[in-house]
């Protein structure tokens, strides 16, 4: 009937793993590694400091969001790999950054897996009340397990870390730990979410759909909360050595809401989202000398902007505008590109 | 004998006050499908408001009650339909402009009252007692008062033509519109509704407990508490939830001490995900 | 149990029954599907088609009786479990990933059932007839409804099932785009060897292509046999003047 030549299936594009947004902010965390070289400035090391555990913390937040599922459990998992690593560096004098690291990641990562097996069976807003009252449990057994965790006293006096058996003291090498501890976490983070996003995307878009065709969604779900927490507790790895302290105040259950605000003002799509909602609202926070008290009502006033009229957060109206001025549409959710309709653009 | 009669009154109203902000955290959630992150918020302004016109303007207590209940509820009213209502389709935005907007309420009483907790003590003093049970009159006051307030709450909710248009959607939008009910009319009116009733508890309960800015963080957590063991969007189930959690809070903090109270609820919550992740009384969610 | 269930592959529902509390969607159904083999089923809406899919592909538990795969009992599994066995179901409404191109919606399917690209070249003709190699591209959420509904089936058969479910594949679809189902069914079963569970209200495509039917209603299977006898049978015509609104509703849906 039909005598039209058949249409042969277009070559496949293999997408590259990073996208240029996993580039930028891979690079922007890379450069800080040049500041505790070039920097004595202790307003300058601090801040860098603050915004690198901010932007690593709310990574945890991010790898949800993968999901379409918002966590409020960040600061639980810091708290697990702060006081871990506390407690090692304390009771065992192991200080050695690696060995460190690698329980900051795993100790929070393990503790995930039977929670995850708990909670994500649930959907949206359930995950949602039981990661925030998840938050005050950690926090309530911070208090209680005085023994272990020092209770309001928290874990005073921790030796510094040693890289190499080079001991890592001043603030400087406090900073340079801490951008060591970003930067694994930023690579982690990218390279999960980006290696599983087929899947992450299709368990966010329709996981119904998803599991009817073969995809184990808990597995990928649970890895994911996993890799949040242990993200998370590299996070409070960094925050305890930077206050040479573990004290339930670090980890207070309100902060979870900070770091939420970090990921969806910077634009919840990108790695760099992420990192440039760190960067502007730690700066801002300090930049505006707001006091403490001040700084949620700012982070209301955002979150509340950015839902109703960017959703795209900062990153998302910034790339926006520059896919306009380019002339271009902007892509797909996947880093493609929408082509339209193959005959409308000649051939 | 006598101390745990008295703890369990306590308990009990503590129980009644749960369910106050329980219900009308299940009411919005089972309506509007929305978790209203902003409830401690207003629970919290309701104080303030009373303290304001009670202390500071020299109303009558009754009065300033009167009056948190209404100006939350029209605060509640605005937030629903110049804010929530544009993005209510979509329940990740929801959650962020209603945690905006509680994290907004929080510095604005804070810029306004400062951080010290205001002298706001409650009008009527003295104890009521019996044998060696001690119940202050403040308590049996706002005991009363919650329990109209359960009663009209439930009166609206089962006995109304409003109310049967609000289970109607809790249970099934479609058919509540092809009830002929204008569903949507009914969002800000619901909004309102809880959030009065948050202001009210607030007006009631914070001379006896405390007036600070920031107790609306532990009144948010447990209306969390409350509703994941009730069941979301349940209203039977978020009553009997709320008067375990009192009960449990009031007894384990006499005979456990310090925070262990909040554990045991906590651990309680826990093990209700496990065998029974839709609540005590929850429905299983329906799947379309 | 007659041979044909446990001939390799074919779908064995032994008398199933469900019920959400207290409401009782249907009871004691038996049928077979056999391998390859190609059964319908028809019934007014709220008769439990949609139901028995979601309990065949894992979604629902069911009250009592068993469901065989080959010689596999298959409820209470898990639906990927299901699908990785060679089960697969369709959507009655569509069910694509949207925000993603026609090309990401294929790869994912095929990635989900750790397939390789070599089924797609076997799709092919199917997918250049239907129109989706025009759309390689584009935004599948905002292609027309007929080509979306097209794109999921095309999902699940590049998934290659031994085991289809439709579930009323021809719904929504135009009159004149009825025909891509007859493709679509001969296709599965010519090329794939697919056994096919084909829930459909358009007759004239059960008429066309079912050797035989299965007719639900009021929570029993009423009658079975080839169309043109169930379909003159005087209790299946009352079951569905009973229910003679359901395609318009379903459309507008
Ligand atoms: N998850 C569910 N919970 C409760 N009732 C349901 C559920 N799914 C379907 N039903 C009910 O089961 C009956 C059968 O529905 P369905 O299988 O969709 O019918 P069909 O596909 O034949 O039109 C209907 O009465 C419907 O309301
Ligand atoms: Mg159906």
């Amino acid at each position: 009937m039909n005598n039209r030549v058949p249409k042969s299936l277009p070559a496949e594009i293999r997408p590259s793993l990073f996208s240029g947004h996993d580039w930028i902010a891979l690079a922007i965390v890379c450069l800080t590694f040049v500041i505790p070289f070039t920097s004595t400035n202790p307003q300058v090391l601090s801040q860098t400091n603050l915004i690198l555990i901010a932007a690593t913390a709310a990574l945890g937040v991010y790898i949800m969001q993968r999901l379409d599922l918002m966590s409020f459990a960040v600061p639980s998992f810091m708290a697990i790999g702060g006081y871990t690593v506390a407690l090692l560096s304390m009771k065992l004098q192991l200080t050695d950054v690696f060995v460190l690291a690698a329980a900051a990641f795993l100790m929070p990562a393990l503790c995930a897996i039977p929670l995850g097996a708990l909670i994500l069976r649930l959907k949206g807003v359930y995950f949602v009340l039981v990661t925030f009252v998840l938050t005050e449990i950690v926090q309530l057994l911070l208090f209680e397990a005085g023994p272990i965790t020092g209770g309001s006293n928290g874990l005073v006096g921790m030796p510094a870390v040693k890289i190499f058996g080079m001991e890592l003291w001043d603030n400087p090498h406090v900073l340079l730990t801490t951008c060591g501890l970003a930067f694994v976490s930023f690579i982690v983070t990218s390279v999960f979410t980006r290696w599983f996003r087929s899947e992450f995307a299709a368990i966010e878009t329709n996981d119904v759909l998803a599991e009817s065709l073969g995809l184990a969604a808990w597995k990928y779900k649970a890895m994911a909360f996993s890799v949040a927490a242990g993200v998370s507790g590299l996070a409070g790895f960094a925050l305890v050595n930077m206050l040479l302290t573990a004290h339930p105040s670090s980890f207070a259950p309100m902060s979870s809401v900070n770091y939420i605000t970090y990921t969806i003002v910077g634009g919840k799509a990108s790695i760099l989202g992420t990192l440039i909602g760190a960067l502007l609202l730690v700066s801002a926070t300090d930049y505006f000398a707001l006091s403490g008290e001040m700084s949620p009502g700012l982070f209301g006033l955002l979150i509340i902007v950015v839902t109703m009229v960017a959703r795209g957060g900062v990153v998302g109206v910034v790339s926006g505008l520059l896919y306009r001025l380019a002339g271009q549409s902007p892509p797909l959710k996947n880093g493609e590109q929408d082509l339209g309709v193959n005959g409308e653009k000649g051939q | 004998m006598e101390s745990f009669i008295a703890t369990g009154l306590i308990g009990i109203s503590l129980g009644t006050q749960y369910t106050l902000l329980a219900l009308g955290f299940t009411l919005i959630f089972g309506i509007l499908g929305v978790v209203n992150f902003a409830h401690g918020g207003f629970y919290v302004m309701g104080g303030y408001v009373a303290y304001y016109c009670n202390v500071i303007l020299g109303l009558p207590y009754p009065v300033a009650v009167l009056m948190a209940m209404l100006s939350m509820a029209a605060l509640g009213w605005l937030f629903e339909a110049f804010i929530l209502e544009r993005v209510i389709e979509d329940h990740q935005a929801t959650l962020m402009v209603t945690m905006g907007f509680y994290l907004v309420m929080a510095t604005a009483i804070l810029m306004i009252f400062g951080a010290e907790s205001p002298q706001f003590p409650f009008p009527v003093t003295g104890v009521w007692r019996l044998g060696g049970i001690y119940f202050p009159y403040a308590n049996m006051i706002v005991l009363g008062a919650c329990l109209a307030a359960i009663v009209f709450v439930y009166w609206l909710v089962y006995r109304t033509n409003i109310g049967r248009g609000m289970r109607a959607m809790s249970e099934d939008l479609p058919v509540a519109s092809a009830l002929g009910m204008r569903t949507k009319a009914l969002f800000p009116f619901a909004f309102a509704l809880a959030t009065g009733l948050a202001g009210g508890t607030g007006a009631l309960v914070t001379p006896i407990l405390a007036l600070a800015p920031h107790v609306g963080d532990s009144v948010l957590a447990f209306s969390f508490l409350t509703v994941i063991l009730g069941g979301l969007g349940s209203v039977t189930g978020a009553t009997c939830a709320a008067f375990i959690v009192g009960l449990i809070e009031a007894y384990a903090a006499v005979y456990l001490g310090g925070s262990k109270g909040a554990l045991t609820l906590f651990a309680l919550v826990l093990i209700i995900l496990v065998v029974r992740p839709q609540g005590l009384l929850g429905r299983e969610v329906r799947r379309s | 149990m007659t041979t044909h269930s446990l001939s390799a592959g074919a779908l064995h529902a032994d008398r199933i029954a469900k019920s959400f509390g207290g409401l009782k969607v249907f009871h004691d159904v038996s049928f077979t599907v056999p391998a390859g083999g190609l059964l319908g089923v028809i019934g007014p809406n709220g008769a439990g088609k949609t139901t028995m899919i979601n309990i065949f592909s894992g979604r629902l538990g069911l009250t009592s009786g068993q469901v065989m795969l080959g010689g596999t009992r298959i409820d209470g599994r898990s639906t990927f479990e299901i699908a990785m066995m060679g089960l697969v179901r369709s959507f009655q409404h569509t069910a694509i990933f949207n925000g993603h191109s026609v090309e990401t919606n294929l790869l994912s399917a095929l990635r989900f059932s750790r397939r390789d690209r070599s089924v797609l070249e076997r799709l092919s003709p199917l997918l250049d007839q239907f129109g989706l190699i025009d759309n390689w591209q584009r935004n599948a959420e905002v292609m027309p409804y007929g080509l979306q509904k097209m794109l999921g089936l095309t999902m699940a058969l590049a998934t290659q099932p031994n085991m289809l479910l439709l579930d009323e594949p021809a719904a929504g679809l135009e009159k004149s785009e009825r025909a891509n189902i007859d493709t679509y069914v001969k296709f599965a079963r010519e090329e794939f060897g697919c056994g096919i569970l084909l829930v459909e209200h358009d007759m004239e495509i059960i008429k066309r292509l079912c050797p035989s039917v299965i007719v639900l209603d009021g929570g029993r299977l009423i009658a079975e046999g080839p169309p043109t006898d169930v379909l003159s049978q005087p209790h299946v015509i009352n079951a569905y003047l009973g229910g003679s609104d359901e395609e318009d509703s379903d459309v507008t849906h």
